[in-house]
């Protein structure tokens, strides 16, 4: 991904991530399973196969954003206080994954013995791996993704599949609630990245942390049970 | 918004042999000469030519009405091609269970096995098995289950023996009973996806209304009388006593039938006058009556609104399966489903009235073809189809359609 690289210098951190997220939307396109979803030629096997590899990953999710709240020092007391409550209201996400997976006719028992995809893998080790550096104010980048995935892509998502498959409310509860929570992340998102407390340096780790990562997604959107 | 509900799997069980109508007194007995008399009496007006009994030739039970209901749950989940470890949920409809408790549900799941799952009793009498359909199909539009099976079975042979008669005023309000129920299960699976390979019923909707406000008790039993009276339910007085009174027989107000049918057809119409039935697009009628009496009293009832109705899209098998009460329409169903009468597009009404204390019970349902297949021809409906019928009588054959 090297969109933002040809980026003029004097570009602004919002136009950066503006390159990087259009870069990111194509790739989401050309991914089989949204390519079916698209079409409306996806099956409910598909969508049991998402969520199941979904699962897999979201139940890292509060854990990295933790260990990104732990490194973080009084310096940056304002990006702990974040991803601290960050942590706290994803953590229990992926129950709501389970409870829709049941509702399709999954197991419990086989969704809880799931492991991670290989792009999943890839995602999770790299987001732990950020979160271990001190002061990891790069890791925006990847909210800036996967909070923008939610609250732009899910919901969409989940009325596709509501409509090709004839699913309830009551089986798509987590790509809908994260149009609502996930919007509210970025609204704080962009408060902090606003704030003048992001100098060029940081800039450049919070544009480059966004590239990986949707690479990183688009490959665990590819990778299903790989 | 919600799921769609579909009938994804079909099965049946009748215990033993056809039993005819000169084997009915080894089983039940009353060979006595009036009661032969009336017998011969009631099986001319119902109609029926067969039915099956869980009892052997000497009149003993073979089998538990719990076990009736598990074999037609396999036969369903057999059809559908899964196992009891893929339900969700068990709505289940009777009369009457094996024991007074637990629930006749609770007691089919521990013989079923499976894993965990919802559990509903539906206890009335014939239309409890839509009212079963409905909580299901309910549970899965809600999207709250994936898979769901219903199941209406019914044992009354045991309690249609002679010695329940032996020395209790019984008259024609017992014995237009005991000639006409016998035993049976028939049992569906409901899912909210279509059949993956195979056509299924779409459950468009289910309507189940009680009239009881507006009338007396037709069919009973356990209390004496139409009124039911403190302390004196067959649970307050002693036993031998509510024996000698006959409270263990079931009995029915005959008298008021043609009231019940009369009451049946006005709810039908209703469902008319307010678009959920659209004569224009109604294919097949499979109605749940107790005798042939009623069938050509609800005929003419539906002549007056449709002149041109087409009485070869009604099925009944009440005459070689049986009046099995809450069962019946269950096992209609998918004897009409395995034959083959039903094709991609078409609509089917299931009609169940029950004459207990006036209740009404429909479901409407259409057939749609496995994804992927090929769309549905368009659909005749049941009086335009009067002209055509000789012609295009559906035959397609079992394998093509979901047997």
């Amino acid at each position: 991904m090297t969109a933002t690289s040809a980026a003029p210098a004097t570009a602004s951190l919002a136009e950066r991530l503006a390159t990087v997220w259009d870069a990111f939307d194509r790739r989401l396109e050309e991914v089989p399973i949204l390519r079916r979803l698209a079409e409306g030629t996806v099956t409910i096997e598909d969508y049991r196969r998402l969520l199941f590899n979904l699962r897999q990953q979201v139940v890292d999710g509060s854990p990295w954003i933790s260990r990104a709240a732990a490194s973080f020092d009084i310096d940056h007391f304002a990006l702990r206080t974040a991803a601290i409550s960050h942590a706290q209201e994803e953590h229990r996400d992926y129950l709501m994954i389970e409870r829709d997976y049941v509702a399709v006719g999954g197991t419990l028992e086989e969704l809880r013995a799931g492991r991670k995809n290989i792009g999943s893998e890839a995602l999770s080790g790299y987001m732990f791996h950020a979160a271990s550096q001190p002061n990891p104010v790069g890791l925006l980048g990847a909210m800036f993704i996967i909070e923008g995935l939610g609250a732009q892509r899910a919901a969409g998502w989940a009325r596709r599949f509501q409509e090709v498959l004839g699913l309830a409310d009551n089986q798509v509860h987590f790509m809908v609630y994260h149009q609502e929570a996930d919007s509210e992340h970025t609204g704080n998102l962009e408060a902090i990245l606003t704030s003048g407390m992001i100098d060029d340096e940081a800039a450049d780790q919070i544009v480059r942390c966004a590239e990986v990562v949707a690479r990183l997604y688009v490959l665990q959107l590819e990778e299903l049970d790989s | 918004m919600t799921a769609t509900a579909y009938l994804t799997g079909f099965g049946r069980y009748l215990p033993g042999d056809p039993v005819d109508n000169d084997g009915i007194v080894s089983r039940l007995g009353g060979d006595d000469r009036v009661t032969d008399r009336i017998r011969r009496m009631v099986l001319e007006e119902n109609g029926i030519r067969q039915r099956h009994y869980a009892l052997d030739e000497r009149g003993e039970p073979t089998e538990l009405n719990e076990e009736l209901a598990v074999k037609a749950l396999r036969a369903a989940l057999d059809d559908r091609g899964i196992d009891a470890r893929d339900l969700r949920m068990l709505a289940c409809a009777t009369t009457m269970g094996d024991a007074l408790v637990p629930g006749f549900g609770s007691m089919v799941h521990g013989r079923l096995g499976g894993g965990p799952m919802q559990v509903l009793t539906a206890q009335g009498v014939c239309a409890s098995s839509l009212a079963a359909l409905d909580a299901a199909a309910a549970k899965i539009r809600l999207g709250d289950h994936p898979v769901a099976a219903v199941v209406g079975s019914e044992l009354p042979s045991r309690s249609l023996r002679q010695r329940r008669f032996d020395g209790v005023n019984a008259r024609m309000d017992s014995h237009f009973l005991r000639w006409m129920l016998s035993d049976g299960a028939g049992a569906a699976i409901v899912e909210f996806q279509p059949h993956p390979t195979k056509a299924s019923l779409r459950i468009d909707w289910v309507r189940h209304v009680s009239l009881a406000h507006d009338h007396e008790v037709c069919m009973r039993s356990g209390m004496d009388g139409l009124e039911a009276v403190v302390g004196a339910t067959w649970q307050d007085v002693d036993i031998a006593d509510a024996q000698a009174a006959g409270m263990f027989v079931l009995r029915q107000d005959i008298g008021v039938l043609d009231q019940l049918a009369e009451a049946g057809i006005s709810q039908f119409e209703e469902l008319v006058d307010t678009g959920l039935i659209d004569m224009r697009r109604l294919d097949h009628v499979v109605c749940h009556y107790s005798t042939n009496r009623f069938r050509d009293l609800a005929f003419e009832g539906i002549r007056r609104r449709i002149p041109t109705l087409d009485t070869d899209r009604w099925f009944s098998n009440l005459e070689t399966r049986g009046n099995t009460g809450t069962a019946s329409i269950f096992i209609a169903l998918e004897e009409a489903w395995h034959d083959g009468r039903f094709r991609p597009g078409e609509t089917v009404l299931l009609a169940v009235p029950e004459s207990a204390r006036f209740s009404f019970a429909f479901a409407h349902l259409t057939v749609v073809a496995p994804p992927g297949a090929p769309a549905a021809a368009p659909t005749r409906g049941v009086a335009a189809s009067a002209v055509t019928a000789s012609a295009d009588t559906p035959s397609t054959a079992p394998h093509e359609q979901g047997a």
